[in-house]
């Protein structure tokens, strides 16, 4: 196959994500939008997280000999981006899943890790629990024993409480650290309640406690941050991605409203400072796709420093998105505050997705410390 | 080195530039009139702050967390426990004059008191500041009768431990920010509560949404219009008690923040208002030159909306900022990132510095607001040297004697007639264009500040139980309420940029 036909194939099957990622949202997520976002007060949609199930989209990037569809992180990104638009809480779990999947993934790169894969799949395991929000560097991390038991506590573990396998990163004596599969239906694990956040409430973190729990170790021991930087930067077009789709939902249903609004005699569309807010979102939903697009070109090219462009997005995406949101609420008026339109619930995801991956100002401290030790 | 001499006439010259100094620093002609010779200002902003520290430590911090979740869990949860625990704590009267029954402390402390309160929950100060809210309402229509009579009604609710408490209806649903604008609302749809003179008072039907305390209050004072096709011009405040006939409590709103101070809708189904509960009536209002109906409606309405403007700000703009700069703070000091405590960070200290400084601005633009307010707006009135020394040496025993000649007709006249009419229209201008600065600064000040603490936190800051994520949340809502940000600048704009360039038309 020459090249042209490779890109419009995989342009094909990209396509054929957005189109079943947008077709989900409608059947799945529209309607009862405002239920699901009241947990964990109202009953978690697993119905819905069962369904994303059975149309694949927690095997995007789990490799086709274990089961999945082995597709790279532009796919991941159609998906994430088309569900965010309607709900962003799906797009955290499909987003948690792939994040737990690219660790082994990475450390499948050091060592031989078909027996985890092969457990996961025996298991029906997915969606995985992952901790989608903390850098090992962030966290207190458990500690592993000599017997391979792990004891501590890991916050706000996304998935904890409804999913049966979590990825953690745990400390050994000498002070490495490596990641392992827990069974968190095992002994010694003890789980909070849901805890309550500021957003993506159907995608709910849990805290959790170990007390000499069996693990089995992910990978080479002591390559966690190799594995995790790894998979932090693939992630982070999905991270862009998720912003990027609460940003352009926001700003469809904000020109819809500024239409359907009368203030002063006429509707508010027709105000110049409406438009003016219309348009700084309109350009920031611009420059974001861009951002991403940039991003997934350069990987799926495998052009060096591909990850330099994901990191910037995750980071750039999720600021402007925190700016469109909290427009689209105010475009909205009094209405933009309420629950009865999804607006503030957009502008709520857009700040705790600004957290993906980790502190977002640790990040940005990371990215410059790359480029200055790159210039050194 | 060389002295620089000017003249009186070039004195006068410069500082009748733009900028005026009085439209830049409210302080300074405040200190010589507000302030005038005596320390009762002082002392009633320290011990309003003292008063709401107090109060936070005892009863706000221990509660708010778990007040906000019970909302989130079930909208139409009404914190009771809260609204009566402020009433045991003297709130609804505390800065009610003596004259009319109430503690006496002075109207320049109630932003510091909301700050204090708003620190801590912003949602929590709302509920006692929507109280004011429609106090206040009822002060702007300078009633005496009725303001006596139902000033007195809240201090013996007080007294009872049935806390009596009132709130201000303007909001429906066709109508937003056309209530509070004149030139808006002469262009609008038809407003949806309307009121019709019957022998004996007012029929009022319609219907008001987002009305903050609704379900609390005892008394809602009630915009109307007795003219649907011309509204400017036949405004009519009624007084309607929650067991009247015709008068019903509609849905709580689900809100993102701020979630003790409701927001409800009211319903109005041919509800007899008797003449004696009528706060005004903008037709009774002498037109002169200078001062037409327009105007006098623009300004009744404006006294009202520029206090509560400051008051969000206060508790929700540098309230909230500051509350978020403080859990950040204390967060950053326990916080192990990398191996060493976040504070030690530079890059964090630079970002709590900035959230300091983020206050202390909002609280220098809110101020101002507060001090021209104390000027020109609402409450200048009380300020008067003659009616603040009444205020400050007459004792409250006293001040019940007098009631016969408050309640006389005459009474409500004169002080309409100082308020509406004798301001200059530039003093008005100047009081409304600095709450809307006030408001449109603290608001994103607000918001940024809960911005920046959730993004030193990480994961942390989304948490409830953390409470970071909440004054965010609550921050939002005042961009939005009591006029969004986006009327604020056509207000600046259309009061004080442009007022002088009749070629430029805001509201067109």
């Amino acid at each position: 196959m020459n090249t042209i036909t490779t890109t419009q194939a995989v342009n094909e099957e990209i396509q054929a994500f957005c189109d079943l990622a947008k077709n989900f949202a409608d059947k799945e997520l529209i309607k009862n939008r405002e239920e699901h976002d009241h947990y964990p007060f109202a009953p978690l949609f697993t119905g819905s997280i069962q369904n994303a199930n059975e149309v694949g989209f927690y095997g995007i990037n789990l490799p086709a000999e274990f089961g999945g569809i082995g597709m790279g992180d532009t796919a991941l990104a159609s998906v994430l981006e088309n569900i965010s638009k309607e709900d962003a809480s799906m797009a955290g779990i499909i987003f948690t899943n792939a994040a737990a999947l690219e660790i082994i993934n990475q450390a499948s790169l050091d060592a031989d890790c078909s027996k985890i894969y092969e457990t996961l799949n025996a298991q029906q395991s997915f969606p995985l629990s992952f901790h989608s929000f903390e850098a090992p560097g962030e966290m207190e991390l458990p500690v592993v024993d000599s017997k391979g038991l792990i004891s501590g506590k890991i916050n706000f573990l996304v998935l904890g409480g409804t999913s049966p396998y979590t990825i953690i990163p745990a400390r050994a004596k000498d002070n490495s650290i490596s990641y392992y599969l827990i069974d968190l239906n095992a002994s010694g694990v003890i789980k909070s309640e849901t805890v309550y956040s500021i957003g993506l409430h159907a995608c709910p973190g849990t805290d959790v406690e170990l007390g000499k729990t069996p693990a089995v170790l992910i990978g080479k021991a002591g390559n966690a941050m190799k594995y995790f930087q790894a998979m932090q930067s693939h992630l982070s077009i999905g991270a862009a991605a998720i912003s990027l789709g609460i940003m352009k939902g926001s700003f469809r249903d904000a020109l819809q409203y500024t239409k359907d609004r009368f203030q002063g005699g006429r509707q508010i569309i027709d105000w110049p400072e409406t438009r003016m807010m219309l348009s700084n979102m309109a350009i920031e939903i611009e420059v974001g796709q861009s951002c991403l697009a940039q991003a997934c070109s350069r990987q799926d090219a495998g052009e060096q420093g591909w990850e330099r462009s994901a990191r910037a997005a995750a980071i750039h995406v999720a600021e402007m998105s925190r700016r469109t949101t909290n427009d689209g609420v105010q475009l909205l008026g009094g209405c933009g505050y309420m629950k009865d339109y999804p607006q503030e619930k957009r502008m709520r995801d857009a700040h705790q997705a600004l957290c993906l991956l980790g502190m977002s100002l640790v990040r940005k401290m990371d990215f410059i410390n790359g480029i200055i030790a790159e210039s050194e | 080195m060389a002295k620089i001499n000017l003249t009186k006439e070039e004195k006068e010259h410069y500082l009748s530039q733009e900028p005026q100094l009085k439209h830049m620093l409210q302080h300074i002609p405040a200190l010589q009139r507000i302030a005038h010779a005596d320390k009762t200002v002082i002392k009633s902003i320290e011990d309003a702050v003292a008063i709401a520290r107090k109060f936070n430590e005892k009863v706000a911090r221990p509660a708010y967390k778990q007040i906000d979740l019970n909302i989130c869990k079930d909208p139409n949860y009404l914190p009771w426990d809260f609204v009566k625990k402020a009433s045991d704590w003297g709130f609804y009267t505390l800065f009610i004059p003596k004259m009319f029954g109430g503690q006496g402390l002075h109207l320049v402390a109630l932003m510091s008191w909301l700050e204090e309160l708003g620190s801590v929950c912003p949602g929590l100060a709302l509920t006692v500041a929507a109280h004011y809210l429609g106090w206040g309402a009822l002060v702007t229509c300078w009633n005496f009768p009725l303001i006596v009579r139902m000033s007195r009604l809240i201090k013996k609710g007080e007294e009872k431990g049935e806390p009596l408490l009132f709130c201000a209806a303007a909001t429906e649903p066709d109508k937003g920010t056309d209530t509070e604008e004149m030139d808006l609302l002469e262009k609008a749809m038809p407003p949806g509560t309307t009121s019709e003179k019957v022998k004996g008072g007012y029929i009022l039907n319609g219907r008001k949404i987002f009305i903050t305390n609704g379900h609390y209050c005892t008394w809602h004072l009630v915009v109307s219009h007795t003219d649907k096709k011309n509204p400017v011009g036949s405004m009519v405040c009624l007084l309607v008690h929650k067991e009247w006939k015709g008068f019903s409590y509609g849905r709580i709103e689900n809100k993102m923040g701020q979630k003790s101070g409701i927001a409800s809708e009211l319903v109005f189904e041919d509800v007899f208002v008797p003449d004696e509960y009528v706060a005004t009536v903008i037709a009774d209002f002498p037109q002169k030159p200078g001062r037409t109906h327009h105007m006098i409606q623009q300004m009744m309405v404006d006294y009202i909306i520029s206090t509560a403007r400051i008051g969000v700000s206060s508790l929700g703009g540098v309230g909230a900022a500051r509350g978020a700069y403080e859990t950040a703070l204390d967060y950053a000091r326990t916080k192990i990132v990398n191996g060493i405590p976040l504070i030690k960070h530079q890059w964090a200290q630079m970002i709590l510095a900035e959230m300091y400084k983020n206050v202390n601005v909002a609280r220098q633009t809110v101020s101002e607001a507060n001090y021209a307010s104390g000027l020109y707006g609402m409450s200048s009135l009380l300020n008067k040297p003659l009616i603040a020394m009444l205020e400050k040496y007459v004792p409250a025993i006293v001040w019940t004697l007098w009631y016969p000649f408050m309640t006389l007709k005459l009474t409500s006249s004169i002080f309409r007639t100082i308020i509406y009419y004798w301001p200059s229209w530039d003093d008005f201008q100047t009081q409304t264009v600095a709450s809307s600065i006030a408001k449109l600064t603290a608001s994103d000040i607000g918001v940024l500040n809960s911005q920046l603490a959730m993004e030193l936190m990480g994961i942390d800051g989304c948490r409830h139980d953390i409470g970071s994520e909440k004054y965010l949340r609550d921050a939002k809502l005042v961009n939005i309420y009591e006029g969004t940000n986006a009327l604020q600048k056509l207000n600046i704009g259309h009061n004080r940029v442009f007022r002088n360039m009749p070629e430029v038309k805001v509201f067109e």
